[in-house]
């Protein structure tokens, strides 16, 4: 799943350049977001049985 | 021509949007806090929505062609108006990647279990995607007119099934109850709090608002305890509440039981379909919240482009939220209606003090 979203996010980026290299914040913005999702779905692929957010906390309220 | 919202399309949406949660969630949470006299809770909760519709009211005839963070930045300043934006939009990631994870569960429970749930996220990314592409209002319209097909479906499905419904699963219920069912409503507020997306989307509203608008949007709210009790009573009146406490999603068990005179039955796809619509609608509606708060945390003009990269961060925030249908119940009770209070209720409610007292004020300055 991550390599078809690095395409669309590749695809997304040549179609959107004008609007993203309109301003540095566009550009910045679309960078930071794109890494950030890559990043957790990176984190997500190399552990894939991670416990979840709900999984932490009915550990830890209960 | 760009045409502003109406409240009408505001508050249909709210029912739209409100609709999966009243199937889904509202049924067990009340079974399971207050037993058989659960199906009261949607009255007190009116005590809480009816003032936040007031408040939302009060703020936007106030501050009229403003949004939500238009507002805050009157009543707040730039600085924590941004520092609230930041905290909102945590808020929109975390409730769209529990709701995706809602409308994946709900597919696999109902129609679809060998699936994974990776297939259906990412078709509702393409229909979110292109449903964005149309524009807002778009959203807006098709909540506008897909809402009365569905009441119509409810209605006819509650039709089939008075015949069924139990009295002995509902009554009797004695001034003991009233405890459990008052602490209870929280489920119902925090759904009912929904109604929060009209100031988000006030800007895109009317200038002024008359007298009939307010009615609609107080309408909508009685409507929303309406269909919160109606479906409430139907789901413990056929199933039962000590069945319904432990069900994930009871009421498509109860309609599954429903035939209307022996001919038609299976009535409980129409359920699925209700709630996966109304899951549409709603994660349309928070990503263009989420891609609205970073258009006004960063002061951008354009935001089309964030589609993308935000949709791979939820669709991974969904696995890492919940992934089982015990820890999304899990999530649900204890967080996810929490923080909706906060979000739905505290917030508003702080804005619209504020708002009064800079009222007073403004007006001591004039006189």
């Amino acid at each position: 799943m991550i390599y078809i979203f690095g395409g669309l996010l590749i695809i997304s980026f040549i179609k959107q350049r004008d609007v993203l290299l309109e301003k540095k914040m566009h550009m910045g913005l679309f960078l930071v977001l794109s890494v950030c999702g890559i990043a957790i779905g990176a984190v997500y692929n190399i552990f894939p049985y991670i416990p979840s957010i709900a999984y932490v906390l009915e550990k830890y309220l209960k | 021509m760009n045409k502003p919202l109406t409240m009408r399309q505001v508050v249909l949406t709210y029912l739209f949007i409100s609709l999966s949660p009243v199937l889904r969630q509202i049924p067990t949470a009340l079974a399971g806090e207050a037993g058989r006299s659960g199906y009261l809770s949607p009255f007190w909760s009116a005590l809480a929505i009816l003032p936040l519709a007031s408040i939302i009211l009060l703020l936007i005839k106030s501050y009229p062609g403003l949004n939500i963070y238009e507002i805050m930045v009157e009543l707040l300043g730039k600085f924590i108006a941004k520092g609230v934006l930041i905290l909102y939009i945590f808020w929109v990631l975390f409730f769209l990647s529990a709701k995706l994870n809602a409308y994946s569960l709900i597919l696999q429970f109902t129609l679809m279990p060998k699936t994974k749930s990776n297939y259906f996220i990412l078709i509702m990314f393409a229909l979110v995607y292109y449903a964005l592409y149309r524009g807002t209002r778009t959203i807006f319209r098709f909540a506008e007119f897909t809402l009365g097909p569905i009441i119509f479906l409810i209605s006819i499905i509650f039709i089939c099934s008075i015949g069924n419904i139990r009295t002995d699963y509902l009554l009797p219920v004695t001034s003991n109850n009233l405890p459990a069912t008052i602490k209870a409503s929280k489920s119902v507020i925090a759904v009912g709090g929904n109604l929060i997306i009209a100031l988000f989307f006030a800007d895109e509203l009317a200038i002024s608002i008359s007298n009939k608008q307010k009615r609609k949007f107080y309408f909508a709210t009685v409507g929303f305890v309406g269909i919160s009790f109606l479906i409430t009573v139907f789901t413990f009146g056929i199933t039962g509440p000590s069945l319904t406490a432990t069900l994930p999603f009871p009421f498509y068990i109860t309609v599954k039981s429903l035939s209307f005179f022996n001919v038609f039955e299976r009535f409980e796809v129409i359920v699925t379909l209700l709630c996966v619509l109304s899951d549409f609608v709603t994660i349309c509606i928070m990503f263009l919240l989420l891609m609205r708060l970073i258009q006004w945390l960063f002061d951008i003009v354009k935001r089309e482009y964030l589609f993308l990269p935000l949709a791979v961060i939820v669709y991974y925030l969904t696995y890492l939220v919940s992934s089982t249908q015990f820890e999304y119940d899990f999530l649900y009770r204890y967080l996810i209606v929490n923080l909706n209070l906060v979000f739905q209720y505290l917030i508003p409610l702080i804005l619209g003090l504020l708002c009064l007292i800079k009222g007073n004020n403004m007006r001591k300055k004039q006189y």
